[in-house]
């Protein structure tokens, strides 16, 4: 097994890891931090890909674009969450059942 | 080689522990020791100006605002525990799913391996960045205003009644 | 990316971002700034695509592509009917009613973005700014629905985007390059394929997942009830076709689906565009929120589009384009329509409306012109769209198929009917009688949009002219 395999074979558990979090929680907090497992483990493709074919100056000029998209997406995550305290006073996402049909 | 494989085994770790701890501090703590982890990782794979945002942006930045987040709501957060077997369930899912995968992944990853393209792989992040991934920089630059007009929009001044 | 449209991206951003400076003491103006930013865009592109001499040569002076014009066009026209609908719809207290417009005119920099990228990770880039812009979007009014929606839409869209960057890593290393013309060029080839369809394909799930295609719908009607009245039409109308269906368009002709090197990939998209016309068809029969059916009838014209930009021939591809653009007419007049029975009835909900014809015969005439075009009764533009696409199913000898979309596209005037029975016609009902039609500002962007599919129903063969010209430019 070459180095590369090793590397997204750890990367797919941890993608694993980051989906069940956010399978199995009710909190909206532990669901974004299910989502960062997932992204952390997408950033890696990227940079292993990068450094597989001798790109990685490519690889890190597209991974500082997607940080800063993490960053503000983050915080769009967390204001909502907040928001949603501050109306509903609850992090629970499951309580989230008004609407149906 | 070893380093290297400790290093993704520390992430996995790591990432588990944030599924699985009972508090939520705990929990942004362990998601900022996976970003740390996946930082040494960028470096070791040759990638320092990766490795330099991920620590400073991600381990930092990040972690501040889940904390930040984290302890405003705690309290609520406390009074209604959620269920842990469901997470108690994860470290077996977890080994089920290396064994299994093992069979298959390493082997579909290795011929993936095998089709690569080489490419030339000159030049600096900074040249790439503005010769190359243009764009990418005029998306940045509206994706931070998207952020700030989010967050103006999220928490408006409030006018006095 | 197309320098030609670039302005039409940066002028918006910059409007957006005068908007709070501009606007501080004085809201008025953030309505007027956003909208004449958006009617000489439009105005612009008009002049662009629609002059007579461009016509007279049947569109071969148009630059780049085509499509990306076509759709900037679209997304203009969306944009200026709700930033007109929402200068008279706002609440005058709505305290970040500045930071509304900047939003929606920062989503419209956005989408101009995604539709002129010629790059898979700018066309990353600019999907998650639109993303971002829509959870603040539906969120305005601080309703509990609202962000309910907004959360599963966060839920399960940047999941998709983490699909997206290890399809986009798989193709860095097999292709070596992120552009759509190397990926273009390596299909035409004969090079075994290799990964490069594997990449694509992951690519295509995200945005299969972010187009609310079945079984990845669970949040659009959510989103899409729950959102502030306005944002909804924004949102149905255009944002998510944007985010999602254009990519999958722009992967079809791409993958080169109708010569077969992705046989497979093809197959599961026109199965899961069938299934998105069965089960929202099908859902859409019971539901008794006028808002909630709307939701779901848009899920199930999305699958027409799916299913056409499955099969890839040209014409398919022709029915699909045309397809997109009627879908953003018909869904913008129809969800504005809703939020106008929202504020002059209060409610949405079918069983408490009827015969609303009576009081507010605009807002019932305009929403029944929308309507039949979406269940494609002739000589309307959604006719002309379905014909197409059924006609290449049909030609490619899927003939269950195109039986299955015909019989679905009955379904479709069967629900349609219902709701027009109980809502618009029948005996007036004690909301009809308390509520009167709602003032010309706010009738104005519905009646502008039924003349556009009027428009496009009878001059179809002008119309056909320039999307037959797109189809031959993307797909050779």
């Amino acid at each position: 097994m070459s180095v590369f395999a090793f590397d997204w074979y750890m990367i797919a558990l941890l993608l694993f890891a980051g989906f069940y979090c956010m399978l199995a929680s009710r909190s909206i907090v532990r669901q974004l931090i299910g989502l960062e497992i997932v992204s952390k483990a997408a950033m890696l493709t990227v940079i292993s890909a990068g450094a597989l074919t001798a790109n990685l100056v490519f690889a890190q000029a597209l991974l500082i674009t997607m940080i800063v998209i993490e960053v503000v997406v983050v915080a769009a995550g967390l204001a909502l969450l907040v928001k949603n305290f501050r109306v509903k006073g609850s992090a629970d996402i499951w309580k989230l059942d008004s609407l149906k049909g | 080689m070893i380093y290297h494989a400790l290093l993704f085994a520390a992430a996995v770790v790591f990432a588990m522990w944030a599924v699985m701890a009972r508090r939520l501090l705990t929990s942004a703590i362990m998601l900022a020791l996976v970003s740390v982890t996946v930082s040494l990782i960028f470096f070791n794979l040759g990638a320092p100006w990766a490795g330099v945002f991920e620590l400073s942006v991600c381990a930092g930045l990040i972690t501040v605002l889940f904390v930040g987040a984290v302890s405003l709501i705690r309290h609520e957060d406390e009074k209604h525990p959620e269920s842990r077997a469901r997470f108690y369930a994860l470290p077996l899912a977890l080994a089920a799913f290396a064994i299994a995968a093992w069979f298959y992944l390493p082997e579909f990853f290795d011929a993936l391996a095998g089709w690569r393209r080489m490419a030339s792989g000159g030049g600096t992040i900074g040249l790439a960045l503005w010769d190359l991934r243009r764009p990418d920089l005029l998306g940045q630059v509206l994706m931070l205003a998207a952020g700030v007009f989010v967050i103006k929009s999220v928490f408006p001044r409030r006018t006095e009644k | 990316m197309d320098k030609g449209l670039l302005a039409y991206l940066l002028i918006p951003l910059l409007s957006a971002v005068v908007i709070p400076f501009a606007a501080r003491n004085r809201p008025k103006l953030a309505d007027l700034l956003a909208n004449v930013t958006l009617l000489a865009g439009l105005v612009n592109l008009l002049w662009l695509a629609l002059r007579p001499s461009v016509i007279a040569g049947g569109f071969a002076d148009i630059p780049g592509d085509g499509f990306s014009l076509l759709l900037v066009s679209a997304v203009y026209l969306v944009g200026l009917c709700v930033t007109f609908f929402s200068a008279w719809f706002l609440d005058e207290k709505l305290p970040n009613r500045q930071a509304y417009y900047s939003l929606i005119l920062v989503s419209v920099a956005a989408m101009t973005g995604v539709v002129t990228t010629t790059d898979f990770f700018t066309l990353y880039v600019f999907i998650e700014v639109l993303a971002v812009t829509s959870f603040a979007l539906i969120t305005t009014d601080d309703s509990g629905a609202g962000l309910e929606g907004a959360l599963k839409y966060f839920f399960l869209t940047f999941p998709a985007s983490a699909l997206i960057i290890a399809g986009i890593s798989v193709l860095m290393l097999s292709l070596g390059s992120l552009s759509f013309d190397a990926l273009r060029v390596f299909m035409a080839s004969d090079i075994p394929s290799g990964p490069v369809t594997f990449g694509a394909a992951l690519i295509m799930l995200g945005f299969i997942i972010k187009a609310g295609v079945v079984p990845f719908h669970t949040w659009t009607p959510d989103a899409y009830q729950g959102a502030y009245a306005p944002v909804s039409a924004h949102l149905a109308g255009i944002v998510t076709k944007i985010s999602g269906v254009y990519a999958i368009i722009k992967l079809a002709t791409l993958l080169r689906f109708f010569d077969g090197r992705a046989q497979a990939l093809s197959g599961i998209l026109m199965f899961l565009g069938m299934l998105s016309i069965a089960v929202g068809a099908l859902a859409a029969l019971k539901q008794t929120d006028f808002k909630r059916m709307l939701a779901f009838s848009s899920i199930s014209q999305v699958g027409y589009i799916v299913l056409a930009a499955g099969l890839g021939t040209p014409l398919a591809v022709m029915g699909a384009i045309f397809h997109l653009f009627n879908h953003a007419t018909f869904k913008t007049v129809l969800f504005l329509n809703s939020a106008s029975l929202e504020k002059s009835a209060g409610t949405t909900d079918m069983e408490k409306l009827g015969g609303m014809e009576h009081s507010m015969p605009w807002t019932s005439w305009t929403s029944v012109v929308a309507l039949l075009s979406t269940a494609g009764v002739p000589p309307l533009s959604g006719f002309w769209s379905k014909l197409l696409i059924i006609l290449a199913l049909w030609e490619a000898g899927l003939k269950t198929y195109a039986v299955l979309a015909l019989l679905f596209s009955i379904v479709t005037l069967a629900y349609f009917m219902m709701m027009q029975k109980k809502v618009f016609f029948g005996r007036k009902s004690q909301a009809a009688e308390s509520s009167p039609e709602v003032s010309a500002p706010l009738l104005a962007p519905a009646v502008l949009m039924s003349a556009v599919i009027v428009a496009l129903g009878l001059l179809f063969p002008y119309f056909y002219t320039y999307v037959k010209m797109v189809a031959e430019r993307i797909i050779l």
